[in-house]
């Protein structure tokens, strides 16, 4: 039986929601093929996460603990999936793209000469390979791509499948682990105030683009994400000119997020924004201007000055709490 | 330092484009530097400015491409490598990562910069694959470079924060658009250009065969192209900001049910 093998990520103790929603998708794939569903978890300690990664149907789980993975570097990451990949001989790789997978996955398929298919849309297996669609030129087209080869890996933009529990009983394989002498040294990580929460992963997103214009504008975005427990997101423009930092930017060159609720605040929305946001469940727009393409997607689109709007909506929220 | 920057010439993604038959076709043939590797090469220009030492491009693809070359010699790198292909249709990333593999073994260099993705392909693949064919340590969608002595400190974004990472040159790094503007080039850095070496090379002279690489290196195939399934519009409101945010809210718990 041929094993189809799906990277399950961790953040401060926590699978990640993109993650589980690869394991649920790779399961409905992996039984349909009569595959072998297996995890790979890569932690300083792998092993608690167990019994929710069996609840999701992984009868093989992978573990590898070590205190090097409480902070990413691609050299360890790709020394740990290597060896896992090795153990489990999986002809399926599936993880969810991330900046962590994005770090690594070029050269796992550079080091086992397989074939990749990166930020896939969706994905099915086929007769001879994997067959998935791919945003291409800035977002504007899906292109149909195939794939062939003994081992083939895949990373899935988040939000493109719902997570669903299917619990089994797994085998829990701890495998060893010796970090090798990395010539690239990870010095330090500078966070900034508002990575709170963590905006790939958050349920609620605020995202504030050019509209919201100084501090003053802000502010109201500020308060309103913290009156709904939400991540604060930007759109290229406002990164561009510091009002927000880099790590908040969403789009095709930042962040791709996949909310319940996404806050689209001042935001025109150009392709290259919507790019990094178009698979969030419910989408507010609130802009002055009626004929913003952002319109074209909200779920619900208020036409208005934001200024005088979201004082008033954060009010109302905080009313309800 | 010497860098050796990758560039790759793309369509301009912001042309207008349609589907026809499952291929594409744009409504412009303009084709630019890939953004991404235009952030590249003007880090690599910066830091040599500052610390001295030269900027190198290489680039694969037809001859008309060259210009894209002259391109990033206007903005000031010193030379070029144009690695000839006329038809490069069907190669994936896994190819081109092989192909500069064949010449960067012939070559010298500090540090190789490449920009962390193609504009119209989006893979973010090659840069990798390079580093690891190359044995090289490496780091990805950089935002910011220094360097110190003979490190280079890459600061990458991250999932959550900026990682500081140390390179011990020779290394490799794929750059984000997000850590620059890329300098027009002057009409003197232009006229300049003109007279600055580009070396040619062809796949036999790297020792490639393009049969052999498409058999046993490609495989990933794009087979057609459809577009983008539009999200339906939903409800839009205009009126007062008073009686918006009361529809609102009373839509998002009732309705949507999400708060």
């Amino acid at each position: 039986m041929s094993t189809f093998l799906v990277f399950v990520a961790t953040s401060d103790g926590k699978i990640k929601r993109s993650s589980l929603e690869v394991l649920s998708h790779a399961r409905s794939q992996a039984e349909k093929r009569g595959m072998l569903l297996a995890a790979a978890v890569v932690d300083t300690d792998a092993t608690r996460y167990s019994d929710e990664i069996q609840s999701y149907g992984a009868k093989t789980i992978y573990a590898i603990s070590n205190p090097v993975f409480k902070t990413h570097l691609n050299a360890s990451l790709i020394q740990a999936l290597s060896t896992i990949i090795e153990t489990a001989k999986p002809s399926i790789f599936a993880c969810a793209s991330t900046e962590a997978t994005k770090d690594v996955l070029g050269a796992l398929g550079a080091s086992f000469n397989a074939a990749v298919l990166p930020d896939v849309a969706s994905f099915e297996l086929t007769d001879n390979g994997v067959s998935a669609l791919r945003p291409v030129m800035a977002a504007k087209v899906l292109s149909q791509n195939t794939a062939t080869g003994d081992l083939i890996l895949i990373s899935v933009r988040s939000g493109s499948y719902d997570s669903a529990k299917s619990p089994v009983t797994a085998e829990v394989k701890n495998i060893g682990f010796q970090p090798s002498d990395f010539a690239a040294v990870l010095r330090e990580i500078l966070t900034s105030a508002g990575e709170k929460v963590d905006l790939s992963e958050a349920q609620v997103v605020v995202a504030a683009g050019r509209g919201v214009k100084d501090e003053v504008g802000r502010k109201l975005i500020e308060d309103l994400s913290e009156v709904l427990g939400a991540a604060i997101g930007a759109s290229r423009a406002v990164v561009e000119t510091g009002l927000f930092p880099a790590t908040a930017q969403i789009g095709q060159t930042g962040k791709v997020v996949s909310p319940q609720l996404y806050f689209a605040i001042g935001i025109s929305g150009a392709v290259q924004h919507t790019a990094g946001m178009a698979n969030s469940k419910v989408i507010v727009a609130i802009n002055k201007d009626a004929d913003a393409p952002i319109f074209q997607m909200a779920t619900y689109g208020l036409v208005g000055d934001l200024f005088k709007i979201l004082p008033l909506l954060t009010e109302e929220l905080r009313k309800l709490k | 330092m010497k860098f050796i920057v990758c560039i790759k010439q793309v369509p301009d993604v912001s042309a207008p484009i349609q589907i026809r038959n499952g291929e594409l076709s744009m409504d412009s043939d303009r084709m630019v530097i890939n953004a991404y590797d235009a952030s590249a090469v003007e880090e690599a220009l910066v830091l040599t400015e500052k610390h001295g030492g030269s900027v190198d491009v290489v680039l694969i693809g037809p001859d008309k491409a060259k210009e894209t070359i002259r391109k990033a010699l206007a903005m000031g790198a010193d030379a070029g490598h144009h690695i000839a292909l006329e038809d490069g249709a069907g190669l994936d990333s896994a190819a081109y990562a092989s192909i500069l593999k064949a010449f960067f073994e012939k070559q010298s260099y500090d540090i190789i910069a490449v920009g962390k993705q193609s504009q119209d392909t989006d893979a973010g693949l090659a840069g990798s694959m390079l580093a690891t064919h190359l044995n090289l340590p490496y780091a990805a969608n950089a935002v910011g470079l220094e360097l110190e002595d003979k490190t280079l400190v890459v600061k990458r974004q991250g999932d959550t924060g900026q990682e500081m990472i140390g390179l011990p040159t020779p290394c490799l790094v794929t750059c984000s658009n997000d850590m620059n503007n890329p300098r027009i080039p002057s009409l003197k850095g232009i006229m300049s250009s003109k007279k600055k070496p580009v070396e040619t090379y062809t796949m036999d002279s790297l020792g490639l065969d393009l049969n052999s690489l498409r058999s046993d290196v490609v495989k990933t195939n794009t087979q057609s192209y459809k577009n983008m399934p539009a999200r339906e519009p939903g409800k839009k409101f205009d009126g007062d900001a008073e009686e918006l945010v009361g529809t609102l809210v009373n839509l998002l718990q009732n309705e949507a049910k999400v708060i």
